[in-house]
């Protein structure tokens, strides 16, 4: 539909699932790493296409630790046990 | 990550169904408003609507970012993209929403400089690698996407970028249902509360519609089971003469919400006093504008906007369907002179406006005997 090319991941926000942002869509993402200082935390989702997520609304953060991400913004940190 | 594929499991989605059968009291006929277009989105897309009883209605909510924004509100957006230097950025199904004399896409075309992006986060990049241009964001969305317009404008701040400018188109939730529910047209048994934007504001908000109207909310997540579950929760509350505000997607949203995205917004924005939302009329309360604070980064304050009203086509009942009055189907030019690849009113341009999704999941009639 698009020939606009997102690398981040969720992808175009043209693609057959709909603009993502639009969508009040969030996406679970694992913490890859952190950078405490600009509040910054690289992620991955589970096709594992990473970006850089800000983590200024969430607690402190750990590699390992999962999120729920909207707009490259970190919303909420996932308890896994409860999402089991 | 396993987040999904327990929400998915067809045998548990069938005995969900079986237990709302069981639940229904024949000959009622139960109204469930879905508040967010996600939870559309996933009705069709799983085919959840053909699991419920035929007496078992599910009616779309205004929860669609885009498709409540009034055709006036796009015009402004263009007149902005139109100014001499600036790169204008949105979100990609924005720059499809026609105005009254094209979109976004159409001003791109015209020689604009519109850029789609992903996050404000990326806008405001883009502003630091273009001193000499001045960058706006057109910021839209609901409590989900305010925090990072909050949070970008936060850091613009912080590091004294001053060719970065928001446009802020960002709504509330409650004024509107609250608009819903005052509505004569609509008689609703129920809502389903909207998942993502309750990460943000909690659960608590809603507790106004059993108190004020005696109707049950359950918030919920967007797997086929999760919209479900919701649907049989909200009928065992009817069932049981119960009505109050239940968390179905407990793995994702504390009841109270996330108090420093909360922080966040209180700091960033102020209510306006009211906004024109696409179908729905003017609504006090029920936009967010920028801060004294923020000033400097306000787009409408940098630059004057035309601020026109404009009525929408005559063809288009985007607006009813909004209010969940009529199905996508019942409007006159669904799926003939409105389709997704060209769309005359809002709710075919995003995949969670409703008619996109009745379009995209062909369902062009009614198929179920409504009893």
């Amino acid at each position: 539909m698009s020939a606009v090319e997102l690398p981040q991941a969720g992808g175009s926000c043209l693609a057959e699932e709909g603009c993502i942002t639009c969508g009040d869509t969030a996406l679970p993402m694992r913490v890859l790493d952190v950078d405490g200082e600009s509040r910054l935390a690289l992620c991955a989702d589970e096709a594992g296409a990473t970006e850089e997520v800000a983590i200024d609304l969430v607690g402190p953060l750990s590699p390992g630790d999962a999120v729920l991400v909207h707009a490259r913004v970190a919303l909420v940190r996932l308890e896994l046990e409860a999402l089991r | 990550m396993r987040f999904v594929d327990e929400f998915r499991d067809a045998e548990l989605g069938q005995a969900l169904a079986t237990e709302i059968l069981a639940t229904v009291e024949p000959g009622r006929h139960y109204k469930v408003m879905e508040v967010c277009g996600g939870h559309t989105h996933s009705i069709y897309k799983y085919g959840i609507d053909d699991l419920l009883p035929a007496n078992v209605e599910l009616v779309h909510g205004p929860g669609c970012p885009v498709c409540v924004i009034p055709m006036g509100r796009v015009d402004d957006g263009i007149a902005l993209a139109h100014q001499p230097g600036v790169i204008f950025t949105c979100f990609g199904d924005m720059m499809r929403i026609p105005g009254s004399e094209g979109s976004l896409l159409d001003a791109k075309a015209e020689g604009a400089d519109v850029r789609m992006v992903y996050s404000p986060l990326d806008a405001l990049r883009i502003a630091k690698q273009n001193p000499d241009r001045d960058v706006v964001f057109f910021a839209i969305g609901f409590e989900t996407t305010a925090p990072s317009t909050a949070l970008t404008l936060k850091r613009a701040k912080a590091e004294g970028v001053e060719n970065f400018f928001c446009m802020s188109s960002h709504v509330t939730i409650v004024p509107p249902l609250r608009a819903l529910l005052d509505s004569p047209d609509l008689r609703l048994d129920g809502f389903i509360g909207p998942g993502h934007v309750s990460t943000v504001v909690g659960a608590r908000p809603f507790e106004f519609i059993p108190a004020d109207y005696g109707k049950p909310v359950v918030v919920a997540g967007f797997e086929p089971l999760d919209v479900l579950q919701a649907i049989q929760m909200i009928l065992v509350q009817l069932a049981e003469g119960r009505c109050e505000v239940e968390n179905q997607y407990k793995r994702v949203v504390p009841y109270d919400g996330n108090l420093r995205a909360l922080e966040v917004l209180a700091e960033v924005f102020v209510l306006r006093p009211h906004f024109e939302w696409r179908g729905l009329g003017f609504i006090s309360q029920s936009a967010l504008a920028l801060s004294e604070a923020y000033a400097d980064f306000d787009a409408e304050r940098r630059w004057s906007v035309p601020g026109v009203r404009v009525a929408d086509p005559k063809a288009c009942q985007c607006g009813e369907v909004l209010k969940g009055v009529i199905k996508p189907f019942e409007c006159k030019v669904f799926g003939s002179a409105c389709t997704p690849e060209r769309p005359i009113g809002t709710c075919m341009v995003s995949s969670e406006g409703a008619c996109a999704a009745y379009y995209n999941y062909g369902r062009f009639a009614r198929e179920r005997e409504v009893v």
